[in-house]
């Protein structure tokens, strides 16, 4: 198995902030990785340190089994779709997808023209004058008809509405079957990608607090769903994330794995188990509320 | 869908589709710049255009409202015309943006900081001499055509006139280079440091033209300098041009080589 990215305690501090604090991470080559975290996390940073963009101020960053930074080689198999990237003014539609074909040697140009359809992208509107959704489609026709082996999608839906972020989702999962590379999603909305990723690194303050396979990561907690004296009953003395209250029924998110035992106790008491949500799982990990609060919904 | 995303430890090399030539990259770099072809090939005859309608209809009403000897008199005051200003400070702007948002761009799309520059500084090469044929061609015309009907100058006032077309050409290649380069020079400060650049850029300036004006002034140098530059001539002060244009290119490369593309 080979690494296509990989760190070592590799650091980007500006003055006393530390955007990218001793993060070492290994990501395998083909799959579809999340990197969660909240805003100002460093998950921008750590990207534009992985594609040779920014300059890192301790630590290195392997991409290809070489540095990123300054490097033709590894950089022209590498897309970054970021929801900030820049245009010259003039640029239309059109021009984006000219340039893409000239920088990425995979490009599909016809895949790409069905993805304009798809998306509904004016082409010959000049960037500048698109919407938000517009220019958000843009980058992200950019990054799937590019098939890079190593493409970065950073927050890439901002203005896309549920319908196109849908179609997103479904032309990635689509096309990374036909095509397997290594695809990095950044976002935050967290549950609707949830089911893409094979693998999730959550960065907190610049640091890395999770790391694992996502299956793994789902069997660390669990919700507990039934009437609500049994599911009361059932979560005493656990660890609770988040508690949801319908009428008599009630539905509990618990941390922690559930053994098989308990998950038999759980069935004997009439409770159904669910997976854990794992936008849950990383808010709690990353400082956020402690979802425990009554919630009669 | 595979499954194989684990943290491993590092692996072996893999093998990235084949690297590119230099050459290849460099005319990417180009071809990037040059997607629009509107800011860098189209805009700028469009405003040198204007500017010589403007120029026609000034030098027509002259000839029509003088009587014909003063009218003369007016096209020999045109040699002094400034109209190919216009698109000189035009050229700089574009070298601005080449950097100011071509550089961002670029960047995104995996070009490395070298290719760009050495790809944009050879743009810049490119479209100097370009330019330069095609104003030396308005130049010859203008001569064939006695100033246009108006014995006026415009593309052969007195700053080009070199004597030879191949010297005109010299001139207007070496200014626009010139022009390009401190654009760069702005673009690259501004990359690199933001508004401090500029800033820092300005005052290095001002200190460094009014130091060389206290120089010229307590060394009573003024006149010396006058008839050096006379002596030059247009061919030779473009020559001397090209020696800051290189510097302000090699000041602009150690500004860019550690700037980020950050909005």
């Amino acid at each position: 198995m080979t690494a296509v990215i990989d760190t070592d305690r590799l650091s980007r501090r500006y003055g006393d902030v530390h955007a990218v604090d001793d993060v070492s991470i290994s990501v395998a080559e083909h799959g579809i990785v999340g990197l969660l975290g909240r805003n100002g996390a460093g998950k921008t940073t750590l990207m534009q340190l992985l594609t040779g963009q920014d300059f890192p101020t301790g630590g290195t960053a392997t991409v290809f089994g070489e540095r990123p930074l300054e490097n033709a080689r590894v950089l022209s198999n590498v897309c970054f779709v970021k929801e900030s990237q820049r245009y010259p003014d003039e640029f239309k539609g059109r021009h984006a997808l000219k340039a893409a074909s000239l920088c990425f040697p995979d490009w599909d140009a016809a895949f790409a023209a069905e993805l304009v359809e798809e998306f509904r992208v004016p082409v010959d509107r000049p960037i500048k004058k698109m919407s938000r959704g517009q220019q958000s489609a843009v980058g992200v026709i950019v990054g799937l008809a590019s098939r890079a082996p190593l493409t970065f999608f950073d927050e890439p839906y901002l203005g896309l509405d549920a319908v196109a972020r849908q179609l997103f989702y479904d032309r990635l999962l689509a096309d990374y079957a036909e095509h397997p590379r290594t695809v990095v999603l950044s976002t935050h909305l967290i549950d609707e990608v949830a089911n893409l990723l094979e693998h999730v690194i959550v960065i907190d303050d610049g640091r890395i607090v999770i790391d694992e396979p996502a299956d793994e990561l789902r069997e660390r907690g669990a919700t507990v769903i039934g009437p609500a004296e049994r599911v009361e009953a059932f979560v005493a003395g656990r660890e609770v994330l988040h508690r949801e209250r319908l009428g008599g029924t009630a539905s509990a998110t618990i941390a922690g794995r559930l053994t098989p035992e308990d998950r038999a106790a759980a069935r004997a008491d009439g409770l159904e188990l669910a997976p854990v949500s794992l936008q849950q799982l990383v808010v709690r990990t990353t400082g956020g509320p402690a979802l425990g609060t009554e919630t009669d919904a | 869908m595979s499954t194989v995303l684990t943290t491993t430890p590092t692996a072996p090399a893999v093998t990235p589709t084949e690297g590119t030539t230099t050459v290849d990259r460099i005319s990417k770099v180009v071809r990037l710049h040059l997607t629009s072809t509107w800011g860098l090939l189209v805009l700028p005859w469009i405003i040198l255009g204007s500017a010589f309608a403007i120029t026609l209809a000034i030098w027509a009403i002259l000839t029509a409202s003088l009587p014909p000897e003063d009218g003369l008199a007016a096209g020999d005051g045109t040699q002094f015309n400034g109209g190919v200003l216009s698109i000189l400070v035009y050229m700089l702007v574009a070298g601005v943006t080449a950097i100011s948002a071509s550089f961002p761009f670029q960047l995104g799309f995996g070009v490395t900081r070298r290719d760009f520059w050495i790809g944009t500084s050879v743009l810049f090469l490119a479209l100097s001499a370009g330019n330069a044929v095609v104003l030396t061609l308005l130049a010859a015309i203008e001569t064939w055509t006695n100033g246009w009907g108006f014995g006026a100058h415009m593309f052969t006032a007195v700053w080009f006139d070199a004597g030879s077309w191949l010297g005109t050409w010299f001139v207007f290649f070496a200014v626009q280079a010139y022009f390009m380069f401190t654009g760069a020079l702005f673009g690259t400060f501004y990359m690199r440091w933001r508004m401090n650049g500029l800033v820092v850029l300005w005052i290095a300036i001002g200190v460094l033209t009014v130091g060389a004006v206290a120089l010229l002034t307590w060394t009573q140098s003024w006149p010396a300098l006058g008839t050096w530059f006379v002596g030059l001539g247009p061919v030779g002060v473009a020559a001397w041009s090209l020696v800051p244009s290189a510097v302000f290119a090699g000041l602009a490369w150690l500004a860019l080589r550690r700037a980020t593309p950050k909005n």
